[in-house]
């Protein structure tokens, strides 16, 4: 990085990687309105451009040793600047590389899935929008930088999960997506505050190196972590405030898998990978992070295991992979996390684009009618949609079981054996949604053969289906291979930090997991998988469970109470009153007292010239002995 | 006592026993005449002071034009001479009260202030030595005085045209 | 020499007052505007005595740019008076009242 020839190429592919989708998001807002064809086709090749730029990049710094990074003075103000620039290390390579193969996948999926729709346009814009924010996101040299594009993916991720916003709940679900991101968004900013005034730099490089623990208190360093991982809290859809990422799902189906595979969520989970070496100063911190992704992990699983909604069940999963990913974090698993990370970008992006072409074809959400009407007739998202669930579910040999198996040994090596317990009862229930779900799909208990008018239709149909199916075998195929370039990946990330992982060893971790994966596995085929099964879970047979589960636990029914208690019986109430009492009366008491007061002078005001003049001459006069005496 | 204190505090008396008949008299045109007689009073005493070009135009202006063009507005409007009301004593009183001060307290200042002793000395500006005198030195103000008067020449025919325009529909045939 | 100066300035203040009385008791717009000009006048005569009484020609100056100010003010202030005349028919200044 010394050398200019070596730096420039890197930067210049760094600036096209991140920026290119940016200048496609403004052409296409002020020029490409009226041609949705053409902004498809602007963004689609700048989103191609900067994964051709990500790729290459990658393979330019496989062997890289010391992170590079480029910095010019953003802001200057007195003593203050502002930094910008790139930090390019082996989580923020790999990490780009990732966020740009899914932007581009998902935008080719689109162009068959959003065919037809009036906002194309606007589609393809946000879109470019949401890739140049996590393009961003993910170079970021400073925490100010980072919290800009964080805030950024936040808007795209509001834009587009409102995307059809006539829809009365599409508008409310992006609301609410946007308000309980922000309530964490607070926190992550009151934690950079904290960090900057008492550290005094934000640079990310500075905050992972051992400066900060020298020179902060430990439990200065906890509470700003602990503010810091609000953010991350909101973002990724942690336990406290995990409901607005089901509602989410209001939003076309392609955004679900962008936002829930490599974007939007995924980006609290890379903060906490990013600032890793900076959150282990403090023990506390740690327990509570490994704290929250546990309870986040199992009850979006048990959440999953009721819902009959196809795209809320992945929804759910994504809320407890997430889960798992902050566990296998926190609990000191740099490689394990950030490996689950990209897996899961993989597969779940595959299950969501999946369940997109079924949702396309019936027109509906729910897995039961899906299965009724013929889901099991389409060959190709059917195959690919078993594969992500058992990468979801674990099973050897794609890509879910390694990650898995990696955080899962992470979790053994804590000495307390709870963790490692909870994570095998989240891994049994992962199994049981998912095929619970491929089962009721592939399985349905009643087929009444509607026809669905797809054999007899136009050409159409068939070009977008195949432009829907190629990303989908594409990522089926990463499913499949990724799991065995864990070695390799590990090498590359583990020269970035020093983060060395504990030889593992546990294989009766290894060999559980696998049992209850097939128990749980077994269990859903016998309840809803052989025939002359009812397809009913175990949960919905006892009801107080089935209702906590699907009412989410409550947690929902809590926030509307909090909102009605305290929002708007309180807060308002008082806001009223402060209206009423205080603006209103002391406007009302200006008022009439101005009236008074002029009802009490306008008898000098007869409107006589003279009065005027007389009252001059008398002032004048009396003036002047004031003056002279 | 020269000739001219005598004949000082005789255009005083003149000039004072013309003006209070002209601002007590019900009749304007009356008024007016006083008026000019006051200013006649006035044009003598600053021929008296040396300023002879000002007694010319205190003539000309105030006497000439000013008093004239008030005896044509006088004329203009037709009687309203004998509507005037006075303004009950409750108001008089208090403006009356403020005069006697003001004159009394005016008065004793002036005489007790020891510069207000220093005599006259008769000197005389003539013409010549006045005109050069402005224009040597206050050219400027001449020129602002003079826009100042166009813009009264302007503002007084555009106020004409506009009550002759506004009126027209009332008044049937009012000059 | 003439007279001493003090008694030049209560000739002119007790003109002034003349002219303020006018101007203040009269219900008549063109006896206050007459008010007006008496006023104006008491202040030229105590300007020409002052310019004799230092020497100074400034005083006279002054005296020349009062007459100006009184012949615009007098123009446009009688204009106003046939104005209001013919829109109202009167020229008592308690009929002007329509801002109280």
């Amino acid at each position: 990085m010394t050398e200019p020839g070596f730096v420039l190429p890197t930067l210049t592919l760094v600036a096209l990687a991140t920026w290119l989708p940016a200048v496609a998001f403004a052409l296409i807002m002020i020029f490409l309105r009226p041609h949705p064809r053409q902004a498809a086709g602007l963004s689609i090749a700048a989103v191609s451009v900067s994964l051709l730029s990500a790729v290459w990049l990658l393979i330019r710094h496989w062997h890289l040793s010391t992170p590079i990074h480029f910095t010019v003075r953003w802001v200057a103000s007195g003593d203050l600047t502002i930094p910008f620039g790139f930090l390019l290390d082996p989580v923020s390579l790999l990490m780009l590389t990732v966020v740009a193969v899914i932007c581009f996948l998902v935008q080719v999926y689109s162009l068959g899935y959003m065919a037809g729709d009036p906002g194309f346009w606007r589609y393809y814009a946000f879109m470019s929008l949401f890739a140049w924010a996590m393009t961003s996101l993910t170079v970021s040299l400073t925490l100010i930088q980072l919290y800009i594009f964080w805030e950024l993916v936040g808007l795209a991720s509001y834009l587009l999960i409102g995307f059809w916003y006539e829809k009365f709940s599409a508008s409310e679900a992006r609301k609410k997506a946007f308000v309980m991101t922000r309530f964490g968004d607070v926190a992550f900013f009151l934690g950079l505050l904290l960090l900057l005034i008492h550290f005094g730099n934000l640079d990310i490089m500075e905050l992972n190196g051992p400066t900060p623990a020298e020179r902060m208190s430990p439990l200065l360093l906890t509470v700003s972590s602990l503010l810091i991982f609000g953010g991350i809290i909101g973002k990724s859809a942690q336990f406290p405030l995990l409901t607005w990422l089901p509602d989410a799902m209001e939003g076309p189906t392609p955004v679900s898998a962008l936002l829930h595979s490599a974007t939007m969520v995924a980006a609290g989970v890379y903060l906490f990978a990013r600032l890793l070496p900076l959150f282990s100063h403090s023990t506390t911190a740690m327990a509570v992070f490994l704290a929250i992704g546990t309870i986040s992990m199992v009850a979006a699983s048990t959440m999953a295991m009721v819902s009959r909604d196809i795209k809320r069940v992945w929804a759910y999963s994504t809320i407890s992979q997430l889960g798992y990913m902050i566990m296998g974090l926190a609990a000191g698993g740099f490689f394990a996390g950030v490996f689950h990370l990209t897996t899961h970008a993989g597969f779940k992006a595959l299950l969501f684009l999946c369940s997109g072409v079924f949702i396309h074809h019936f027109g509906t959400n729910d897995m039961v009618e899906i299965g009724r009407h013929g889901g099991r007739s389409l060959k190709i998202p059917m195959v690919c949609m078993i594969i992500g669930a058992a990468a979801l579910a674990g099973l050897p040999p794609l890509s879910g079981f390694f990650s898995k198996e990696l955080i899962l040994g992470v979790l053994a090596d804590r000495p307390n054996p709870i963790w490692v317990a909870t994570a095998l009862l989240g891994v049994f229930l992962t199994a049981y949604y998912t095929f619970r779900l491929i089962f009721v799909i592939l399985f349905p208990r009643t087929v009444d053969k509607v026809k669905v008018q797809h054999g007899e239709d136009n050409h159409a149909d068939r070009t977008s289906d195949r432009l829907m199916g190629w990303p989908l075998i594409i990522l089926s195929a990463v499913t499949l291979l990724l799991g065995f370039f864990e070695a390799p990946l590990e090498h590359f990330l583990a020269r970035g930090l020093a983060a060395v992982e504990p030889a593992g060893g546990h294989t009766w971790v290894l060999f559980s997991s696998l049992g209850l994966a097939a128990i749980a596995l077994a269990l859903s085929w016998f309840e809803f998988g052989r025939r002359g099964a009812d397809q009913v879970g175990f949960v919905e047979r006892i009801p107080w469970l089935y209702d906590f589960f699907a009412e989410r636990w409550y947690i929902d029914r809590f926030y509307r109470f909090a909102l009605d208690r305290f929002v708007y019986r309180g807060i308002a109430a008082l806001c009223a009153q402060n209206d009423q009492k205080v603006i209103d009366g002391s406007i009302d008491g200006l008022s009439r007292g101005t009236v008074n007061t002029g009802r009490r002078i306008a008898f000098l005001h007869t409107g006589m010239i003279q009065y005027r003049l007389l009252i001059i001459f008398v002032a004048m006069v009396l003036l002047g002995m004031f003056f002279i005496f | 006592m020269t000739l001219y204190t005598i004949l000082f505090y005789l255009l005083a008396v003149v000039i004072v026993i013309a003006t209070v008949l002209a601002i007590t008299r019900r009749s304007m045109v009356h008024a007016v005449i006083y008026l000019v007689v006051s200013f006649f009073g006035s044009a003598l005493l600053f021929y008296l002071f040396g300023a002879p070009l000002l007694a010319a135009l205190e003539v000309i202006i105030y006497a000439g034009a000013i008093m004239v063009l008030f005896l044509f507005i006088i004329m203009m409007l037709r009687d309203v001479n004998l509507l005037e009301k006075m303004f009950p004593l409750s108001q008089w009183a208090p403006a009356a009260v403020m005069a006697v001060i003001y004159l009394v307290v005016g008065t004793v200042l002036i005489l007790t202030d020891p510069g207000a002793r220093a005599p006259l000395i008769g000197a005389v500006a003539t013409p010549r030595d006045f005109g050069r005198f402005v224009f040597e030195n206050h050219w400027l103000t001449i020129e602002i005085v003079s826009l100042l008067l166009l813009i009264a020449l302007v503002g007084a025919l555009y106020l004409g045209k506009l009550s002759r325009k506004s009126a027209a529909p009332k008044s049937e045939g009012n000059p | 020499m003439i007279v001493s100066f003090g008694h030049v300035l209560v000739l002119s203040g007790l003109l002034f007052l003349l002219g303020t009385v006018c101007a203040v008791t009269r219900r008549n717009l063109i006896m206050i505007l007459l008010g007006v000009e008496i006023m104006l006048n008491a202040a030229t005569i105590a300007f020409v005595g002052a310019a004799l009484r230092w020497h100074d020609m400034e005083g006279q100056v002054f005296v020349l740019f009062i007459f100006a100010v009184a012949a615009a003010e007098v123009s446009v202030g009688l204009a106003l008076i046939i104005g209001v005349y013919r829109r109202t028919g009167s020229v008592d200044p308690s009929n002007f009242n329509l801002l109280k």
